[in-house]
Order: C-alpha cells, then sequence, then structure tokens
C-alpha cells in the first residue's frame, strides 16, 4: 500500500512541474468552454429549460466538461504503450506493487495534479463569466466527489485496457485513436446527454463512458435526483468493477504472451 | 596546397536562460528572461587540406559539435568567418551541401519507416546523382559494408551497427569532397566499430575524401587520424600529429609491485609512488627518466619482491589527463 | 521548382505507399475516424432538433459551414502534415530537422514531404458528407457565382488553416515544445467557423476577425451563399474577402517560417 501511495505522490510532483503545458492546456480547454458555452446560449434563446434543463446548468456543463478533460484525461492517454513498445514494460513488471496498481497510482497522482492546477482553476475563471449552477448541499458535494472517483476509475481502467493491445500488435496507437474517439463520442462531452433524444441519452448513459462524464456532471448541477441518483451509482460501480476484474484477465494473458515470446 | 577548410576566428556564443520559478514565472518568462552568456565556440582557427583524416576531439560540452554544427552550415556563427569548400556553408546552404556529407552517429539520415534501399533511391533523387555512378557507388559500398542482408528492411528495424553501415552508404553515394563524421562508433560493438574503421580508412584512402571526426572512442583516433585537434572550453588546446602528443604527455609507465613484507617507505629515485595499500604499491615513472629493467632492479637491491608487472599507460588516460589537469593550457 | 515538385512527389508516392501496405486495416480506420469525427455532427444535429435554429440558420444551412471547415481542414491536415506542430515539434528536438537542411533541396518542400497523413481522409470524407448533407437540406439559391464560390472558399480554407500550422510549427523552434494553446486557433478555429459566428460574444468574434481572421473565409462568404441576413451588418465586400486574406496569411506565414529557420540557424537548438 506504501508503495501505492509513493507512486501517486511522485506521479503528482511530476505533474506540477509542467508548468508552461499546463498553463497552455488552461487556457486552450478554457477557451473551449467558452465556444460550446456560447452555442449553447445561442441554441436556448429566451428558453430558460430545455429537456428539464437550464441554461444555466448548460453552461455550467460546457465549462465541467473543459474542466474534466485534463483530470480524465480523456483525449488521448498512450503512456503505457510508449512503455510497451521501448520496453521499460519489463522493468514495470518486476516492480514488488500489482502492475495495474502501479499504473493506477500514477493515473491519481496525475489527476489530482491536473485537478489542482488545470481543472480547478479553468472552472474559477469560467464561473466569473458565466452564471454557474453550483451544488446546493454539502450531501450534493460529497456525491459529486464520490462519483469523480469512481469515473476516474472508469476512464483508468478504460485507458488501461486499450493500451493493453500493445501487447499483442504493434499498431496499437491506430486501436487507441478509435477506443478513445468512441470515449468522448459517448459520454456527452460534445453536448449534454440531457439535449438528446431519450433513446440515445439512456444509451450513453449506460455505457463507461457515460458514467464517467455525463453522470458527475449531472450530479453537479442537480439534475438528477433519488433513484435516479442510486441507478447512476450503479452504473458506476458495475463498470468499475467489470473493468478492473477485464483488466485483470487480459493483463495476465498478455504477460504469458510477453513471457512466451519475450516481447 | 589551398585548404578546403578554413576556420578563422570562429565564435559561437550561446545564451543559456533561467527560466523564472513558479506559475507568475512562467508568465514573466514570456516578457523578461534572464540569460547567461556562453561561449561555446572561443576564437578558434584552423586550416584543413584536401586527403587529411583529422580527428577532432574533447570532453563533452567542449564545443566539439557546435563547431561541426558551424561548418556544415547549420549554425551561424557569432564572430569569424569559415570557408569550406570556397562557400560560407550557412549563406549558400542549398549549393553547398551537394558537395559534403555527415553522418551523425546518435541520428539517422535515412527514413525511418522506409527500407534502406528506398532510402538510399531518394538520396539518388534528391542529390542528382547520375545513375551510373548511383550503381558504381552503391555497388561498391554494400559490398564493403556487408549491406546487403538488410536492403530491404526498414530503417527502424536495424541494429545499431546496421543503421550506422546504411548512414555511412548513405553519406557517401554523392562522392562528397569532404564528410563530417560525428561519433561514427558510438554505441557499437567491437566487431563493428572495426568495420566502420576499416570503412572510413578505405573512403580516405582510395577516394581521397577528406574526413573530420569527432569520437569519444580513443581506438578511433589511434588507429584513424594522424592528426588531431583537441578542443576544450570552446579553445582549440591542441593541433598537430596524434603521435607527438602521445610522446610529449603520454609514454607515462605503471609498475605494480607486491612486496613480501611491509616496508614503511618504499620510495625510489626517478619514480612516484601513485597508489599504495599495504604491500601493494603502484609507481609511475617515465621512459626518458629510467628503463623499466632498471627500476625493477634498483627495487630488487632494496625490497624483497613477491611480484610484478609492467604496463603502458593507456592512450585514454594520457588523454583524459589532458582534459583534467589541463596540461595543454599554457 | 519542377526539380521540387518532382520530388515532393517521390515522397509523398512512398508514404502513402507504406501506409496502405494494409489496405484493409486502413480502410477501417479511414472509415471509423469518418464516423467518430461525424459524431460531433450528429450530436449538434440531434441537439438542434429541440431547438429548431441556432442563431437563425437552420440546419441545412450550418451543414454547409460545418462540413466546408471539416473538409478544408482534413485536406489542409493531410496536405501540411508535415507542418503538423504535434509531429514537427520532436522534429526540431530530436535533431532531425538538422538532417533536412543538410540536404540540397528547399528546405519547405522537405518538411511538406516529410510527412503525408493518409488517414484524413477520415475526416475529408466526413467533411465531405455534411456538406452534402447541408446541399439537401438547405434551400440555396444557386447562381454560378454561388457554386464557382465553394471551390475557391475551399481553396482559401486549405490556405488558411495551413498558414496557421505553419505558424505553430514556426513557434517550436523557439518553445522546444509543442504548445497546446495553437489548439485554440487550429481545431478551435475550424470549430467556431462551424457555427454561424454572429452566434459568439463579441470578444471571441474580434479574436476570429482581427488576430486570427476565420470569419472572412466561412461567416461571411456563406451569408452571401445562402443570402442571409447579416446580424453584424458588414458590408458586402466581406464576403469576398476570402482569397485576399487566406494569401495573405499565407504569404505572412512563409515569412514568418523563414524567419524561424534564421533564427534557429543562429542561436542553434
Amino acid at each position: 500500500m506504501n508503495a501505492f501511495f509513493a507512486t501517486i505522490h511522485t506521479s503528482f510532483r511530476r505533474q506540477l512541474t509542467y508548468r508552461a503545458a499546463n498553463l497552455s492546456g488552461l487556457f486552450t480547454n478554457l477557451m473551449f468552454g467558452f465556444f460550446r458555452a456560447a452555442v449553447l446560449i445561442a441554441l436556448y434563446k429566451e428558453q430558460t429549460s430545455v429537456n428539464g434543463l437550464s441554461i444555466n446548468g448548460a453552461v455550467t456543463y460546457a465549462g465541467l466538461t473543459q474542466s474534466l478533460i485534463g483530470v480524465m484525461s480523456f483525449f488521448h492517454w498512450y503512456d503505457l504503450m510508449h512503455t510497451v513498445y521501448d520496453g521499460r514494460v519489463g522493468a514495470d513488471l518486476l516492480r514488488p506493487i500489482n502492475y495495474f496498481s502501479y499504473w493506477l497510482g500514477i493515473d491519481i497522482g496525475r489527476a489530482l495534479g491536473a485537478l489542482i492546477i488545470r481543472g480547478l482553476p479553468l472552472f474559477l475563471v469560467f464561473s466569473v463569466f458565466y452564471d454557474i449552477t453550483l451544488p446546493e448541499s454539502l450531501i450534493q458535494w460529497n456525491l459529486f466527489a464520490l462519483s469523480i472517483l469512481f469515473a476516474l476509475l472508469i476512464s483508468f481502467s478504460w485507458r488501461f485496457l486499450v493500451n493493453l493491445a500493445s501487447f499483442w500488435t504493434p499498431n496499437a496507437l491506430g486501436i487507441g485513436r478509435f477506443a478513445f474517439g468512441l470515449s468522448w463520442t459517448l459520454s456527452g462531452f460534445y453536448f449534454p446527454l440531457a439535449l438528446f433524444p431519450d433513446w440515445l441519452a439512456n444509451f450513453c448513459r449506460l455505457t463507461p463512458f457515460g458514467a464517467s462524464l455525463y453522470f458527475p456532471i449531472q450530479v453537479f448541477i442537480g439534475n438528477v435526483q433519488g433513484a435516479e441518483i442510486m441507478q447512476g451509482f450503479f452504473i458506476q460501480v458495475f463498470w468499475v468493477v467489470t473493468l478492473i476484474i477485464l483488466g485483470h484477465i487480459v493483463l495476465a494473458q498478455g504477460v504469458k504472451k510477453l513471457v512466451i515470446q519475450g516481447g | 596546397m589551398e585548404a578546403i577548410i578554413k576556420a578563422d576566428r570562429l565564435s559561437k556564443d550561446y545564451k543559456i536562460y533561467k527560466d523564472h520559478k513558479g506559475y507568475l514565472g512562467a508568465l514573466r518568462n514570456l516578457f523578461d528572461r534572464r540569460f547567461t552568456l556562453v561561449h561555446a565556440v572561443n576564437d578558434v582557427s584552423f586550416r584543413i587540406y584536401p586527403g587529411e583524416l583529422i580527428g577532432y576531439i574533447g570532453p563533452n560540452g567542449a564545443g566539439k559539435s557546435t563547431t561541426i554544427k558551424m561548418l556544415t552550415g547549420l549554425l551561424v556563427p557569432t564572430s569569424g568567418e569559415v570557408q569550406v569548400n570556397e562557400f560560407i556553408p550557412w549563406k549558400d546552404r542549398k549549393d553547398y551541401v551537394k558537395h559534403i556529407g555527415a553522418v551523425f552517429g546518435q541520428r539517422t539520415t535515412l527514413w525511418w519507416d522506409l527500407p534502406v534501399r528506398d532510402s538510399l533511391e531518394l538520396l539518388k533523387h534528391i542529390y542528382e546523382i547520375p545513375s551510373d555512378r548511383f550503381k558504381q557507388n552503391l555497388d561498391s559500398f554494400r559490398a564493403i559494408l556487408e549491406l546487403d542482408a538488410f536492403m530491404d528492411t526498414p530503417v527502424r528495424s536495424l541494429s545499431l551497427g546496421q543503421r550506422m553501415r546504411a548512414d555511412l552508404c548513405a553519406a557517401l553515394l554523392h562522392d562528397p569532397k569532404l564528410i563530417f563524421l560525428d561519433e561514427p562508433t558510438i554505441g557499437l560493438d567491437v566487431v563493428a566499430k572495426q568495420r566502420v574503421r576499416e570503412f572510413i580508412q578505405f573512403i580516405n584512402a582510395k577516394r581521397g575524401t577528406t574526413i573530420l571526426l569527432t569520437t569519444h572512442d580513443t581506438a578511433d583516433i589511434a588507429k584513424l587520424c594522424k592528426r588531431i585537434m583537441i578542443i576544450d572550453h570552446g579553445k582549440i588546446l591542441y593541433d598537430g600529429e596524434f603521435d607527438e602528443l602521445i610522446k610529449y604527455y603520454g609514454g607515462s609507465r605503471v609498475l605494480s609491485v607486491e612486496f613480501a613484507e611491509f616496508y614503511q617507505d618504499p620510495t625510489i629515485d626517478q619514480a612516484k609512488i601513485i597508489q599504495r595499500d599495504g604491500v601493494n604499491v603502484i609507481y609511475s615513472f617515465k621512459r626518458e627518466d629510467i628503463s623499466a629493467s632498471k627500476l625493477i632492479h634498483q627495487l630488487s637491491e632494496k625490497y624483497r619482491i613477491r611480484d610484478l608487472e609492467v604496463q603502458d599507460q593507456a592512450i585514454e588516460d594520457v588523454i583524459r589527463d589532458i582534459y583534467e589537469n589541463q596540461l595543454l593550457y599554457n | 521548382m519542377r526539380r521540387n515538385l518532382s520530388l515532393l512527389f517521390r515522397l509523398l508516392r512512398i508514404q502513402i505507399r507504406s501506409q496502405l501496405q494494409y489496405p484493409a486495416s486502413f480502410v477501417m480506420e479511414v472509415l471509423s475516424q469518418a464516423m467518430i469525427l461525424g459524431f460531433f455532427f450528429v450530436a449538434f444535429a440531434v441537439t438542434l432538433s429541440q431547438f429548431g435554429d441556432i442563431g437563425g440558420w437552420t440546419l441545412g444551412e450550418v451543414a454547409l459551414l460545418w462540413g466546408l471547415a471539416e473538409f478544408s481542414f482534413g485536406m489542409m491536415d493531410m496536405i501540411f502534415s508535415g507542418f503538423d506542430y504535434d509531429a514537427f515539434g520532436p522534429l526540431v528536438i530530436k535533431g532531425t530537422f538538422d538532417q533536412l537542411l543538410l540536404r540540397p533541396v528547399n528546405i519547405t518542400m522537405q518538411v511538406l514531404g516529410s510527412r503525408f497523413v493518409l488517414r484524413r481522409l477520415g475526416k475529408i470524407i466526413e467533411g465531405l458528407i455534411i456538406f452534402i448533407i447541408g446541399l439537401s437540406l438547405a434551400n440555396v439559391d444557386w447562381t454560378l457565382g454561388r457554386i464557382l464560390y465553394i471551390p475557391v472558399l475551399i481553396f482559401c480554407q486549405v490556405l488558411f488553416f495551413g498558414s496557421l500550422f505553419i505558424f505553430g510549427a514556426t513557434t517550436t523552434f523557439w518553445t522546444k515544445e509543442r504548445l497546446e494553446i495553437l489548439n485554440v486557433f487550429t481545431y478551435g478555429g475550424s470549430e467556431i467557423m462551424s457555427y454561424p459566428m454572429h452566434i459568439f460574444p463579441r470578444a471571441i468574434r474580434l479574436l476570429f476577425s482581427f488576430v486570427v481572421p476565420a470569419i472572412f473565409l466561412s461567416y461571411f462568404p456563406m451569408v452571401y451563399i445562402l443570402d442571409k441576413p447579416n446580424p453584424l451588418n458588414m458590408p458586402v465586400f466581406t464576403s469576398f474577402l476570402a482569397p485576399f486574406i487566406a494569401i495573405s496569411m499565407f504569404w505572412l506565414s512563409l515569412k514568418f517560417w523563414r524567419f524561424g529557420i534564421k533564427n534557429y540557424q543562429s542561436t542553434g537548438s
């Protein structure tokens, strides 16, 4: 367990050192947040609420998705893949820490760093420009924090699984491009899923991608109540468990292959 | 004879920026940057003549690669003049580089994803090499460098040694008068090194190609170069024959002795104790001062010896000595 | 020039050949790219269906803007792959750029020929489909001038996006790393060009009119083609500035590129 926290700590510190990159990433996400908010405002015109989603909620949605990009590392994450291709994977597999936990530690550190120097400042600046919908109670804040934690676990386990493709093929990058494309497509990253037809929104909500972005944001802006919250958490827990188990199974197969064929 | 490379009072300064710390610092860096000036190459002059094979050596950061970059036109000098093959390298880039070749040991000139054959074919068009000439050169290099085994392998899958051989071939297809070889043996195993050295020798001897070679491997120098230039802290410390250098500064020999008993003060004239550990003592002496047999004779008259061994100081140590003790500074 | 071009085509041909080595997986990747990218538009379309119009523009009208920008950006991203700052930055850092300088060929041609990402066809196809959707949905009073202006616009947008890539690549001579901020103008530029730009706040509009003059390449020309009222009250001639703006931007970017190379040669890496 100590090794796990040490990994988080190191990774967190490293993330904080990329100052120029973080600053420019923050500005970029902020600008995209403004673009998306402007489009939503133009769509709503005089309407204050559509499909139960208020205009403020929709704008908050735009700001939150951009704040969470860095944290969830949605667009691309090929770090593990690179270690497979340049051979560092050998040493990593020999570490006295579970390979999945090792990378999870790195990812949690990275996510924490991104949250503090990229996500939070972005959302603060964003909220200066727009009327933001904030959680109204301590319970809601806590539920949001919990949903973010599960979201990160899902997002990481999915990225871990995708990266494992590199154990089998030298061209896992192409698979990654497809898989990550799929994840930001179905996560509700472009437009609030609440504005979609029900069947489509429900489908996205059930995928691990909706569970790792759309659901926490819904909790934040207070657009889900009671049973729906329970349902959302149930979907999250289901994906956390499923993806972690799947990750371990695939990893075991991959290691077997690596050992037999020598990479 | 007219020199092929003329460097006169060549200097290159770099600005090393010191970044402001922290988030606000990152912003401040955009407008207000502090720097220190580093003289990477400092008032350097030399001449290189057609057909020479020169070793250009010095410790890391001494100014070697900065010099090479200026000679190849990649870098504009801060001051001074350089003329290679009648060209000012950085001014007439396109015309100038037609007549030179360059191999950088750490990087490849070839296309990463293409088979070696395609890479070489592309170079034929880039340098507008006449077909018959291209074929002649390729055939001859293929044989000497034994390229056939991997002509159809993509460059990214070549071993370091194979890649270096392919790069050497690529650098010479257009019959350059002059080639720059930057660390061509770095990271290679003994056999591969030997093969590269033989090829360099062949090119220089049979084709009369002028070669400027930088290397960390003193064996390269010892085997290939008659003349060497040593650079450190941006200054040329030595420019002359390699043998001369070794005669002056090297020539130190080492005698390791294991005495039969412990002596309080086993000193002897004309030899210096450089290491001592109980009954084991290492002496250093100069060939000119005393011969090995005389020294052993003197020692054995005074002390009881169990075992001994005489060694020449390695060339590497000589060069290291020169860098470390700055022997050439005056 | 002829020699440069023939060399460029040779470089491109070789890369295309190696990318087509596995045709089946290539086709799969292109199609899946087209699908994934296209989903953004689908998401927009289903969202728009809840509202009816955006800033007075219908789905078909926006699709024309959207398709044009995607198609042109995809074309540019393929042709100017070598200047993609994601790839060019590492080229400078690893010293590969030095190798290009050591060859007796025009450096711009070499960078153009250094990379050609054929799978951008995915984005091109996606843009084309969206544009066709736009054509079928929007009521356009097609005149000869309007028809002819479409290919001109595509050409101008390719040049415009290309000049942004060249600007971006050049900055890496100084920054030595790829800065995400450039995405605001390239990918962000293409995103806001996909909407009728009067919907954006004044500050954003000014940024994309005077710093990065994207508005002249999509919104103003489309106002002419669709004969829409212009809420920004711009004079009619602004619809026809696209060629002038695109060529000037491109020329400027090449100037900056040359300046960057010169600076690179005097400061080193």
